[in-house]
């Protein structure tokens, strides 16, 4: 049976490889082009060309692209301002931004051999991204009163540096779980996939010895089941985690913008 | 996997020490080495020797797609949806109106149509009024006429009744003395007969 795993292999793009390097501090840097750099390379360029075209000719009736492209718009300008509020417009490029990026990465995975989203350095730059707006829109909109989100005022005086410590915590997790979560998704997702149409390969060489061998034709028609159930799915999956991701950048910069508001 | 301790393992390079051990069974030391690097941790994601490049890469699209959607898609978007938002409102705000302007038209043939209604049954009111007096007018007059020719009639009726009362009266008298005549053979005159008359009635 093929391997799971080998769709994650990160390889060089052949003529791109440009050998290893040792950083101080980081360590080995393999630079190269890699297929991961492709497939991030892709959907940059399938969103600016989505977002060009359902925008050049914005009509007041829109046609169908556009309607598209204002949907996406909407329901990411409605997220923000939902949950950040007021200021939830000064916010909107950056989640819509990172939106369209994952959407576009866990999308084109569904149609590519490579899936960027399932690489673990991709999803962590993501999340540490946004981890590092929100601290740094939080030190500079409250100064050292961003530490206040770490202060529940609402619990009892005796807890509170023990709820404060658990906050604490759970924010710097935050980049962590965020990174995890998507690439825990795609990697299970399309590794699901990989298995269950390696399943139907082997079934079917099997099968094709005949006798005994012909039993294995209903199960490989059931993991064929399986492939088209787990690849609907793992479209709702690769728009759900975008958005997941995308509400999950507004509640944390809610956070911070509103600190001590009370929201 | 047992290596088998009659021969040592060669040292061979990477691709044919992996085929070599495929074929022998052996697993020469530097392809173990090897395998152990190429499946570190199992997933190829935890090569941390490609981290850095992804990541860089990453950040650079990011930042380009942040500042093509800041500075040009959301406001191009924002646009149109805001000039959207006004047509709809100003096409809404025309159509109240005209509907207003439409409901005072409605308003005001209502009014002219009570007005004309409320002239019509004052009209037909006074037509009665002024029909019925007519009608009691001539009443009246037919009324006097007939009144007039009543009492001439019972005057003519009373005047011809004194007229046959005096006639009876002298008749009476005539036939009182023709009668005393026939009886006694002696008249009596008339002013006995008509005394006689009146005293019998």
């Amino acid at each position: 049976m093929a391997d799971p795993i080998h769709q994650f292999q990160i390889t060089p793009l052949p003529g791109l490889d440009f050998g290893e390097v040792t950083l101080p501090v980081i360590g080995t840097v393999h630079l190269a082009f890699t297929n991961s750099h492709l497939a991030m390379t892709l959907a940059f360029v399938l969103v600016i060309a989505f977002l060009q075209v359902s925008t050049s000719r914005a009509q007041v009736v829109p046609g169908r692209l556009q309607a598209a492209g204002e949907t996406m718009f909407g329901m990411i300008d409605n997220l923000a301002q939902s949950i950040i509020g007021h200021d939830g417009r000064k916010y909107f490029p950056f989640v819509f931004t990172l939106f369209m990026l994952v959407l576009m990465m866990n999308l084109l995975g569904m149609f590519l051999t490579f899936t960027a989203t399932s690489q673990l350095a991709v999803t962590a730059t993501f999340g540490v991204l946004t981890f590092a707006l929100v601290v740094i829109i939080g030190i500079a909109k409250n100064g050292l009163g961003f530490f206040g989100l770490f202060w529940p005022t609402s619990a009892p005086l005796v807890l509170r540096p023990v709820v404060g410590l658990i906050e604490f915590f759970s924010f710097l997790l935050r980049p962590v779980t965020l990174a995890l979560r998507l690439f825990g998704n795609m990697l299970g997702g399309h590794v699901a996939l990989k298995i269950f149409a390696g399943f139907i390969v082997s079934l079917m060489g099997v099968a094709l010895a005949g006798g005994v061998g012909l039993f294995a034709l209903p199960v490989a028609a059931l993991s064929l089941g399986m492939v088209v159930a787990l690849t609907a799915l793992e479209f709702l999956v690769a728009f759900l985690q975008a958005f997941v991701f995308a509400v999950l950048a507004c509640i944390y910069l809610n956070d911070v913008v509103n600190l001590g508001h009370g929201h | 996997m047992a290596a088998t301790p009659s021969a040592p393992p060669p040292v061979l390079p990477v691709e044919q020490a992996v085929e070599y051990a495929a074929e022998t069974g052996h697993v020469p030391a530097n392809a173990a080495a090897a395998a152990a690097e190429h499946d570190a941790g199992g997933l190829p994601q935890f090569e941390f020797q490609h981290w850095a490049g992804q990541a860089v890469y990453l950040l650079i699209l990011f930042a380009i797609l942040y500042v093509l959607v800041a500075k040009v898609f959301a406001p191009r978007l924002r646009r149109v949806i805001d000039e959207r938002a006004e047509t709809v409102s100003s096409a809404v705000a025309t159509a109240r109106s005209v509907q207003t302007e439409a409901a005072a038209q409605a308003d005001a043939a209502k009014a002219d149509l009570e007005k004309a209604r409320a002239d019509a049954r004052a009209t037909a009111a006074a037509a009665k009024a002024r029909v019925a007096a007519e009608i009691q007018a001539r009443q009246a007059e037919e009324e006097a006429i007939v009144a007039a020719r009543v009492a001439e009639a019972e005057k003519a009726i009373a005047a011809t009744r004194d007229g046959a009362m005096v006639h009876a009266a002298s008749i009476a008298s005539d036939t009182t003395r023709a009668i005393v005549e026939r009886l006694t053979g002696k008249a009596p005159t008339a002013a006995e007969a008509d005394a006689a008359v009146k005293g019998a009635a």
